[in-house]
């Protein structure tokens, strides 16, 4: 039994079938990639993981669980967070308020209690305090704690938003292109970072990646999609010189 | 440029920044406390400006906070108003418990007006919350046994466990009262996970919900919460005017208070209250305006002759007499704040106090927002 599996994943908006029976399986503590073209479906797969899409057929196995019909909000709290590809951060708000925000599947206060502030909240918020600043600690975000997401660049900005999954305490992180728009020093410390919590904090990633260097640095397992079917699987090195692959990107 | 040495994460929790502010609201406070002392005739135009600071704080949880336009919210503050007046006189119910009830009905018909919005966004939600507001005018119009109908109701005066506030002293206190405690309780949701789960609706939706944020479930509650703060305000309201009619809560008061959000600045308890003064002190200075503008002008065009200033008075004061004219200044505030200061009156004062704190390091392109390119392939 896999950690997590797609089966079977079928999804059309309108005439478009985004994809077309994608089917993957997950082991804990791996990094597995999703490769392919623009267009291919990568991101679709996110989206249905998080129930924005809903799929036309096929189902989704997390840890003994099928999520397929889960309600989009209750994912979080079943240990799956998740990154964007043109990062939604709450853009009027502090990187710890965002952080916090993070732990909100972690949340045990009532609206009554925090209404009148009780001291019961307080403790709580003082628990979320620690975790985030954990995290915090985690990816080097000290210097930015206090500033407005506004103000901040864009590679700082896609780290905070990896803080803010990784605040979930999730078991599964789903990363959407995370080098998309770093420089090439933030992409390798990029891929620290990934390998980071893989080991140490055992968090085990689905990513979304054009990035070769850093695909091939980080993952386990690749997967390459091309309009919304599979043509390979298998290790970065094996994926890249599988011919599909080489036809899928430079056409012939 | 003050730097606040942080020791503790309660730091972070607490309500003032340092004692410095802390002294500043101290002051205020103060200020407040003497004020009948000083400006006894104007008391009863101050309450207003509280019970309108009730009405801002609702609405900016609404649409500061969370990020929901609301163009009804008037029909909130009436209903309140007439279930105040309809527990404490015709069921002679304890003006405290007739306060709670009419807070906790609002908050029943803000889950209703909620419910339905949940599905909607931007200009229709403001358009179904509109739709609200008419359908409550004309109930409060046509049910003549409970709200009086078209003739109104007379209201008497506050008496709270036998003590009496209906002296223009005492309204104050309890207004100012009940503004402070509302603005404890606010602060208190914005600071829990509440709060943070409103501006992450607010800021991104789909980021908020893939954070485990129900969306339906909180926005239901910041519903629930502004509608119950503007049924607090209308049962001081319903004193402060002493005859309800339906047709005080009309469209152009809720775009009083939505003015009053905007031009304060969205997004700060601060806001709500800067825009609660302006708007309470606009209609003062629009009827003083009517009475001395067309003079001025009269004045000017003097020059050219007695004749020409009469004639130019006489157009000037029947222009200025036009009924429709406050709504139309109103507007014209609204469009051009949105326009020119989109943050408000508040963010006009934070950029002056970032001014003069880093000076002379002031950057004009500080508050400058970022164009957000790849916005547009925005889930929705």
């Amino acid at each position: 039994m896999s950690f997590f599996e797609a089966r079977d994943l079928v999804i059309n908006f309108g005439g478009v079938r985004a994809l077309d029976g994608v089917s993957f399986e997950v082991e804990r503590g791996q990094v597995f990639t999703v490769i392919g073209p623009n267009g291919a479906g990568k991101t679709t797969i996110f989206n249905v993981i998080s129930r924005i899409y809903d799929p036309a057929r096929g189902q989704l196995i997390f840890d003994g669980e099928d999520i397929t019909r889960v309600p989009p909000h209750d994912i979080a709290r079943r240990g799956i967070a998740r990154t964007f590809q043109n990062i939604e951060l709450f853009e009027h708000a502090t990187v710890l308020e965002n952080l916090l925000l993070g732990r909100h599947t972690h949340r045990r206060s009532r609206f009554l209690e925090e209404l009148l502030c009780l001291p019961r909240v307080r403790a709580l918020e003082l628990e979320h305090r620690e975790a985030v600043e954990k995290v915090i600690d985690f990816l080097d975000l000290m210097p930015y704690r206090e500033s407005l997401i506004a103000n901040l660049p864009y590679g700082i900005r896609k780290v905070v938003e990896m803080g803010r999954a990784l605040c979930a305490e999730p078991r599964l992180l789903l990363l959407d292109e995370p080098s998309s728009g770093l420089s090439v020093e933030e992409t390798e410390d990029m891929a620290f970072w990934i390998q980071d919590i893989r080991e140490l904090l055992g968090v085990t990633v689905l990513m979304v990646e054009h990035d070769m260097s850093l695909v091939s640095a980080v993952s386990d397992r690749v997967l390459a999609l091309n309009y919304g079917r599979p043509i390979a699987l298998g290790t970065a090195r094996e994926v890249q010189e599988h011919p599909e692959v080489i036809k899928a990107y430079l056409g012939g | 440029m003050r730097f606040v040495f942080k020791t503790s994460y309660r730091q972070d929790m607490g309500l003032f920044r340092d004692g410095v502010q802390l002294s500043w609201y101290v002051g205020l406070l103060v200020l407040l406390a003497v004020l009948p002392l000083l400006v006894p005739t104007y008391l009863i135009d101050i309450s207003m400006v509280f019970i309108y600071g009730l009405c801002g704080l609702s609405l900016m949880v609404l649409a500061g906070y969370t990020g929901l336009v609301s163009l009804g919210h008037a029909a909130f503050l009436g209903i309140g108003a007439y279930a105040h007046v309809y527990f404490t006189q015709d069921l002679g119910l304890p003006w405290l418990v007739s306060v709670a009830l009419a807070a906790a009905l609002t908050a029943g018909a803000g889950v209703l007006v909620g419910l339905p919005a949940l599905r909607m966004t931007g200009v229709y939600l403001s358009i179904a919350t509109l739709a609200f507001a008419l359908i409550i005018q004309e109930v409060l119009s046509h049910w003549d046994s409970v709200t009086g109908g078209l003739r109104g109701k007379a209201v008497g005066k506050a008496v709270i466990l036998g003590v009496s506030f209906g002296g223009s002293g005492a309204f104050y206190f309890l207004c100012l009262a009940f503004l402070m405690g509302g603005l404890l309780l606010t602060q208190n949701l914005l600071r829990a996970p509440t709060g943070r789960a409103w501006v992450a609706i607010r800021d991104s939706e789909i980021a908020a919900q893939s954070m485990g944020v129900n969306l339906a479930a909180y926005k239901t509650i910041a519903f629930a919460y502004s509608a119950a703060l503007m049924g607090v305000a209308g049962a001081l309201f319903a004193h402060k005017v002493g005859y309800l009619a339906p047709d005080i809560f009309t469209v152009l008061l809720s775009i009083q208070f939505l003015l009053m959000v905007v031009v304060g600045g969205l997004g700060s308890l601060h806001g709500a209250l800067y825009g609660a003064v302006f708007v309470a002190m606009l209609p003062v200075l629009i009827s003083g305006a009517r009475d001395s503008v067309p003079g001025w002008f009269g004045q000017v065009f003097g020059v050219f002759g007695a004749s020409a200033g009469e004639a130019v008075t006489l157009a000037v004061d029947r222009f200025v007499k036009q009924p429709a004219l406050e709504p139309g200044i109103f507007g014209l505030i609204l469009a051009l704040f949105i326009l020119f200061e989109p943050l408000g009156i508040y963010g006009r004062w934070l950029k002056i106090k970032l001014y003069f704190s880093m000076f002379p390091l002031y950057k004009s392109a500080t508050f400058k927002r970022q164009k957000a390119y790849m916005r547009s392939e925005r889930l929705r």
